[in-house]
């Protein structure tokens, strides 16, 4: 078959039902691998990046005795070594050696998963076809439609697989399903243009009013997000706008204040406004898939919270706290 | 938006005493029934029976407490306990001194009344029914239960549980009255004497004297209370007290003479029919039924009428819910593992419809439920009937007292269960008019002689023993001291010589054709040498057909019949299945052999094999056609040989699913399983995939066991689930709870209780238990105080697979 035949596909990294928080009702969300951003606070590290990537979770692992090492036999580059040691959850008096990834030699082959029964080692990303995650995602028909909720497809930045994204909506959408789109904004707008006719929502994420600031701290600059944002809503699209709220990057009083200006112009499209106040719960997942320290900060107070939705409120704006 | 009202001062008091009273066995039962049995040794069956608990009614101690007002107590002090040596004894022999420093559920007891009981031991050792059932037993069963271990049976442990599980007609009771029964029973005698006993009417006079006697015992105890009330009332200072006992004892002087005429008396007159079941026979599943539509136009009319107001009905549904929780069993510590916590087993069904089928809910509803949510009592367990008309504020209310109080309520899908009734030939208007029984088991109210939970000991099917048999030529791999040698069940051959999946399924299904009717066997016998000697007068007595026919509910008086039985390992067998299938057949990862001897070997010296099929391997659960494809085949050669059985009294056996903390207990004793699982592991709990085995969120889960009919179980089938309180953080939160549980019901599902407790809770309880005496979490087909269960069944608790956002 030759590559202009082979049938298309996207690349996921999870799918989950009951989600509660990612539009109206009970929903399955589907996430796709692979984000033109680098936000630092991202709580789905795996998301980022778009190639499949050998994943650990140390909470799987039974040591190097129990599993005779197959890990390590397998990989023929060599990039799996002892790594900590850590009492057994079942019998603390036990030691299990782990293992560790040398990221520097590691080609995400994904050879060691094989290996490694218990799924300590695996694989973080999943290629569907258009047909397939459909099939998955009617599965949860039923509860989407006792539950009043739909489909949401997510990221990572879904629209950097828009082919793959447009395909997908159209076959559910023509099922009935209520569909909402997860996005940074950031993508062509003629990918969003075509998309448009089959979204009921967008969730449509706001980080910064500053471009420079923005590309500073997440790599790209925001002109294309606000003039995406602006023609959605010009175009007729519903969004509910999620504003992550980031102690020492965007959470200073002027920044809510411009985005409040930014929101009120195009209040129309706007169903809410979502204030996601920033946790740490995404730290211990960096050190599955990387070696590397991660951006961490103290979560703004409550207090702090209902501070900026009062500000934001002040534009006459539906806000809610998350 | 649900609130819930603060509770009075008077009900704070008696829950505090509640919940800091520890139980004490009390003498004034057992030594009552044991002169008794001594001094008439002419009397024999239901005579013997109604003459005794006359008895107990005419000299029971009478017992009002402080600041109640629904009064009437089997015990001398508060939370005492009462015994039943005419049942089960022998159990007692090697508990009775320690019974105050067991582990879970320990009982106070005076040198006194321990020395009583020692001394009448031996009496009771060859006269209780247990010693009755042991000789009249068949030889051969004991090869099959003990050593097969797929039937539960114990010698000398049986009866220990006495035949329970039903629920007569309360309505009766509360309106006429029940002396307008006694009235009846005398009738049905003159009219008898009138044109003279024919034929086999013998048995028909016995019955109505035995019912004559045991209602007329009850009135009469009744009025002793009517006149303790007046004692306390004469001697009261305190006005407003006296003004209360005064209002009780002329309510107790009135009702079973007479109709209730508030709703104190209404709740008064379906506690003391309670009560007098219980001194009856014992807390095993005697459910209450659906105590909201008995007595919820009295709390409607009382408070339109200006007679209540809102919270003193509610503080009157206080009184009575903790009436009803005070009562306990006193069990061996064995037994004691299937319902740990002081369980009485006393389910109160509420919501649901009338007979033609429009939504019933009514004030007593959530006054009930209030009650239960903010007393935080697992006792008595509610189940809370759901369908496609119930009010939105219902589900919230039930909502709402789950989350306080671990699942309580059940919640109960009336489609599937009036479905399964209907299927037992009863029809759809009687249908609707179902509440649970016991645990889950679902009966027709007030008409249904339901016995579903089997003699207490014989009412379980354990399935993953069934299929070790079916693998290894009939012989159950595991051997405890004292097993006979070879096998107990048909010689099917040996797993390494099957050459095709085909070949294990008919192992399998022989099996458990075998045990099947073995089963019912086993439990007709029983219920045989029951009702000889141990019938139900005072349950007959309001229970529809009974007076009408003339006979007991042991001989099939009853207008509808039931006999159920429950199923362990559901799970555990689907999954070992299809481990089979996939390893050996489809996918060729190993041969017969290997998994046969890595089975036998409990999987040391296979470490690979065994961590391959427990991490790689698909598991049934996660919504894998290819994995799931085997529930229904267990789900239907259980059933189906079930089905097939007759009960004593002409109807079939019904065929159920709930294991109590059965699948804990009896997963010790169960060998290594071929889906993983190793020697001593929980066997899979209700219809619940293997614990962990389910890894692909609750969407799949509830995919997974909505594939097979659970209509076919009309003896209930029992789903437990665990969310993270996350995941119904917000607004909208308990809606979006409730739409995934009615997804599951339209998708066939039957039962489903919640636990809304994060498993950091549960650990920190485990930790600090003195911080945390008011968690109570559901666990099994009852709640427990989480703090009283035993550590095998909170670490399980804590395993369950738990759903987050």
């Amino acid at each position: 078959m030759s590559e202009s035949q082979k049938e298309l596909t996207g690349r996921l990294y999870d799918i989950q039902g009951f989600s509660v928080q990612d539009g109206p009702g009970i929903r399955t969300t589907a996430f796709l691998k692979g984000c033109p951003l680098r936000c630092p606070w991202c709580h789905s590290p795996e998301s980022q990046h778009f190639h499949k990537q050998l994943s650990w979770m140390s909470m799987r692992c039974i040591g190097t005795e129990a599993c005779k090492e197959r890990c390590m036999k397998a990989c023929t580059k060599g990039a799996i070594e002892y790594g900590p040691k850590s009492p057994d959850t079942k019998n603390p008096e036990i030691e299990l050696q782990l293992v560790h990834v040398k990221r520097d030699i590691c080609d995400d082959c994904g050879d060691c998963t094989d290996k490694c029964y218990t799924e300590a080692l695996y694989m973080c990303g999943k290629d569907y076809t258009v047909d397939q995650l459909v099939a998955r995602l009617l599965r949860d028909r039923d509860f989407c439609e006792t539950g009043k909720g739909g489909v949401t497809i997510a990221g990572g930045e879904c629209m950097s697989q828009p082919k793959f994204v447009l395909e997908v909506v159209k076959k559910l959408k023509a099922e009935g399903i209520h569909i909402a789109i997860d996005t940074t904004g950031f993508a062509q707008w003629e990918h969003f243009e075509a998309i448009l006719p089959y979204v009921d929502l967008f969730l449509y994420d706001l980080k910064h009013m500053d471009s420079a600031k923005h590309k500073a701290m997440v790599d790209v600059p925001n002109e294309l997000i606000l003039e995406n944002a602006k023609k959605l809503v010009e175009h007729g699209a519903k969004l509910q706008v999620r504003i992550p709220v980031i102690p020492m990057f965007n959470s200073d009083e002027e920044n809510i204040r411009k985005t409040a200006e930014f929101c009120a112009e195009i209040k129309e499209g706007i169903e809410v406004i979502q204030l996601l106040p920033y946790h740490n719960l995404g730290v211990m997942k960096y050190l599955r898939i990387s070696d590397k320290p991660t951006f961490e900060a103290t979560p703004p107070t409550d207090q702090y919270m209902q501070k900026l939705k009062g500000i934001m409120e002040e534009y006459g704006l539906p806000v809610t706290i998350h | 938006m649900h609130v819930t009202a603060p509770i009075s001062e008077r009900i704070q008091r008696i829950r505090t005493k509640y919940r800091t009273t520890k139980p004490a066995v009390d003498l004034n039962r057992y030594k009552l029934v044991t002169e008794f049995y001594q001094s008439r040794p002419d009397l024999t069956g239901i005579l013997r029976k109604a003459y005794s608990l006359k008895n107990l009614f005419e000299n029971m101690p009478t017992c009002i407490w402080e600041d109640e007002l629904i009064v009437g107590y089997p015990a001398e002090t508060y939370r005492g306990c009462a015994v039943f040596p005419e049942t089960s004894i022998n159990w007692l022999h090697g508990e009775l001194d320690n019974i105050e420093n067991r582990k879970t559920d320990p009982y106070d007891i005076t040198e006194e009344t321990r020395e009583y009981i020692r001394n009448t031991l031996d009496y009771w050792d060859t006269h209780c029914n247990s010693a009755l059932v042991d000789c009249y037993y068949p030889e051969e069963f004991k090869k099959i239960y003990s050593h097969a271990r797929v039937l539960t049976f114990n010698e000398r442990m049986n009866s220990q549980s006495p035949i329970g599980h039903y629920c007569g007609n309360f309505w009766k009771v509360v309106d006429p009255g029940l002396a307008s029964i006694r009235d009846e029973a005398r009738a049905k005698i003159a009219a008898l004497f009138e044109k003279g006993i024919q034929g086999d009417e013998g048995r028909k006079y016995e019955f109505y004297k035995a019912v004559e006697l045991v209602t007329d015992g009850l009135c009469t105890y009744v009025k002793r209370y009517a006149k303790e009330a007046e004692r306390q009332a004469a001697a009261c200072t305190d006005p407003k007290r006296k003004k209360e006992l005064e209002k009780m004892a002329d309510g107790l002087n009135w009702i079973y003479d007479n109709p209730a005429r508030d709703y104190q008396e209404a709740l008064q007159a379906v506690w003391f029919y309670q009560l007098g079941q219980i001194m009856d026979a014992q807390l095993h599943g005697i459910s209450m039924g659906r105590v909201d539509q008995y007595v919820g136009k009295y709390a409607e009319a009382d408070i339109a009428a200006g007679r209540l107001t809102r919270e003193e009905a509610q503080e009157l549904t206080d009184s009575f819910m903790l009436k009803v929780t005070e009562c306990n069993k006193l069990w061996s510590e064995m037994a004691m593992q299937s319902s740990p916590g002081y369980t009485s087993g006393q389910m109160i069904t509420l919501g649901g419809t009338d007979r033609d089928g429009n939504d019933a809910t009514n004030l007593a509803t959530y006054l009930i439920l209030a009650s239960s949510e903010r007393l935080k009592i697992h006792q008595p367990p509610l189940t809370l009937r759901v369908h496609e008309g119930t009010p939105e504020d219902l589900w919230e209310a039930g909502i709402a007292c789950t989350m306080s109080v671990g699942g309580t309520p059940v919640f109960e899908w009336d489609d599937v269960v009036v479905e399964s009734i209907v299927r037992r030939g009863i029809p759809i208007e009687d249908a609707r008019n179902y509440c649970l029984i016991g645990c889950v088991e679902p009966a027709v109210c007030g008409c249904d002689f339901a016995n579903s939970g089997g003699d207490g000991n014989a009412a379980y099917t354990i399935l993953p023993n069934a299929l070790l048999c079916a693998i290894n030529n009939g012989k159950n791999p595991f051997h405890l001291p004292g097993d006979p040698d070879g096998p107990a069940a048909p010689e099917t051959g040996y797993l390494y010589e099957m050459n095709s999946m085909q070949e294990v399924l008919d192992a399998y299904a022989k099996q458990m054709d075998f045990f099947t009717k073995w089963q019912v066997s086993m439990v007709n016998c029983y219920e045989y040498i029951y009702g000889f000697h141990n019938p139900l007068p005072l349950l007959s007595a309001t229970m529809d057909g009974c007076m009408e026919n003339g006979a007991d509910v042991l001989w099939g008086g009853a207008k509808y019949n039931g006999a159920g039985n429950s199923s362990i390992g559901h799970g555990t067998v689907a999954d070992s299945l299809n481990i089979i299938d996939q390893m050996c057949f489809r996918e060729k990862k190993c041969t017969t052999r290997e998994l046969y001897d890595a089975i036998m070997a409990n999987w040391v010296g296979y470490e690979d094999l065994h961590q391959y099929i427990k991490g790689k391997a698909s598991h049934f659960g996660n919504d894998d056609p290819e994995a799931d494809k085997y529930l229904q085949f267990v789900a239907d050669t259980y059933a189906d040989g079930i089905t097939r059985g007759i009960s004593p009294r002409g109807c079939h056996w019904t065929a159920g699913c709930w294991p109590v903390t059965l699948n804990i207990a009896l997963g010790r004793i169960t060998w290594a399983t071929p889906d993983g699982r190793t020697v001593g592991e929980q066997l899979s709990d209700g219809i619940s995939p293997v614990p962990g085995m389910d890894k692909s969120g609750p969407y799949a889960l509830i995919n997974s066991i909505t594939k097979f009919d659970q209509a076919k179980y009309a003896n209930g089938t029992l789903c437990n689930m665990k969310f993270h309180p996350t995941a119904l953080r917000g607004e909208g939160g308990w809606q979006k709870l409730r739409d995934v549980m009615k997804t599951y019901f339209r998708k066939g599902g039957m039962e489903l209780q919640l636990n809304i407790i994060s498993s950091e809770t549960m650990r920190k309880a485990q930790a600090h238990p003195e911080d945390y005496q008011d968690l109570v979490v559901r666990v099994a087909g009852f709640s427990a105080y989480f703090v009283e269960v035993y550590k095998d069944a909170q670490d399980a608790l804590i395993a369950r697979t738990e759903i987050s956002m």
